[in-house]
């Protein structure tokens, strides 16, 4: 059955408050984050946090209190982050309750006075706030995300019009942050079978890309009760997606394709 | 223990579920209007006599309606109970027999139905 509560070993104990503002300090100026922490090396079960950062010394994202956390307060708070710039997608965690980037979600769009930042829903947690892809990175390669072709190969370039590029707008900006996928209950409970939004989205790139020759191979390998139609068009990775890209709307381009070929 | 590809691989997809999809939009289309003359057919026969009510459904278009509504009914909550169960239960044994339990579920609910439906029809 579906595991409706946390085993034993994830349940969230309390955790530490690290820095708490002094009394009388000014208003405003600190806030305070409450922080998912789990270390596999010390057998204890997970907990959370408390941080308080000083507004006027740090910038204004989420991603730019944490590293304030980890420079200031506690080095040992571990986290991914490459381009702080939204390119990337390695800083993509559960922030106030939904899954977004942390370096393009501004402190202020928080709705609660204390910002709670956990690691995407659903995952297998490594450290902190840093889940194992692995299988996601998996199911990437299952449905085989290169251009595939039969014909011979042009001396010089595969030629696409301007209108079939137009077609991969709103697929080729994903950044497999993941933020899709670990919003989505299908995926939360068939991870293991059902590829999940962001995989379809991508394998919706390549049957739509005009210079690829093999979708119907490709669409083949997606029939399946579990691997594409586990969606039930909830709309909860269109509603993560912190590209504003639409995967619901690109899983439901590959259920037409598939009613088009019967 | 399996590398990660071979896990999610698994068994390979079915190459099927196309057709599922596709009878349970079919269904949900049906059952707009039919479920829309149902609502119509209780409202208008709101305090009728026993007789009246099955004089009306004795009529052939309205039990040839009713029969439709049964049975696309029937095989939307089918198809609805699977993915269900599919989406929750994980447990080989529990889920093969919650399967088999649903689809006896709704087929003997649209026979039941029907047995009714026809009954009446043929005024016995």
């Amino acid at each position: 059955m579906v595991q409706f509560t946390l085993p034993r070993n994830s349940k969230i104990t309390k955790g530490k408050a690290w820095n708490p503002p002094a009394k009388g300090a000014e208003p405003g100026r600190w806030r305070e984050y409450r922080i998912y922490r789990y270390d596999p090396e010390t057998g204890e079960n997970p907990r959370v946090d408390t941080y308080w950062v000083d507004m006027n010394e740090c910038g204004p994202m989420i991603l730019d209190a944490l590293l304030w956390i980890k420079n200031k307060i506690d080095p040992t708070l571990t986290f991914r982050r490459s381009c702080r710039e939204g390119v990337c997608g390695s800083c993509s965690m559960n922030i106030d309750g939904t899954n977004t980037l942390a370096c393009t979600m501004h402190a202020e769009e928080a709705r609660g006075a204390a910002i709670a930042v956990y690691p995407l829903p659903h995952m297998p947690v490594i450290k902190d706030l840093v889940p194992d892809m692995t299988q996601f990175y998996a199911q990437h390669r299952e449905i085989e995300p290169w251009l595939k072709t039969d014909s011979p190969t042009p001396q010089k370039e595969w030629r696409q019009s301007h209108e079939d590029r137009e077609k991969l707008d709103g697929l080729y900006e994903c950044i497999l942050c993941a933020c899709c996928s670990t919003a989505c209950p299908s995926y939360w409970w068939n991870g293991d079978r059902y590829l999940g939004p962001a995989i379809l989205l991508q394998a919706n790139r390549w049957v739509e890309d005009s210079r690829d020759e093999r979708t119907g191979e490709r669409l083949d390998d997606l029939e399946d009760p579990f691997r594409l139609y586990r969606c039930h068009t909830i709309l909860n990775c269109t509603k993560a997606c912190p590209k504003g890209l639409n995967p619901a709307a690109a899983i439901a381009n590959l259920k037409r394709k598939m009613v088009e070929r019967t | 223990m399996a590398t990660p590809l071979k896990r999610i691989r698994g068994l390979g997809a079915a190459h099927h579920g196309t057709e599922t999809f596709w009878r349970q939009r079919l269904t949900a289309v049906a059952n707009v209007p039919l479920v829309i003359f149902l609502i119509w057919f209780v409202v208008s026969h709101a305090g009728a006599s026993y007789d009246k009510v099955r004089e009306c459904l004795a009529n052939p278009v309205v039990a040839v309606l009713m029969l439709a509504l049964i049975w696309s009914a029937a095989i939307h909550m089918r198809i609805g109970l699977r993915e269900i169960i599919e989406d929750y239960v994980h447990t080989k044994m529990c889920k093969t027999v919650s399967l088999m339990a649903v689809t006896f579920f709704a087929a003997l609910v649209g026979l039941a139905s029907t047995l009714a439906i026809l009954k009446i029809s043929f005024g016995s």
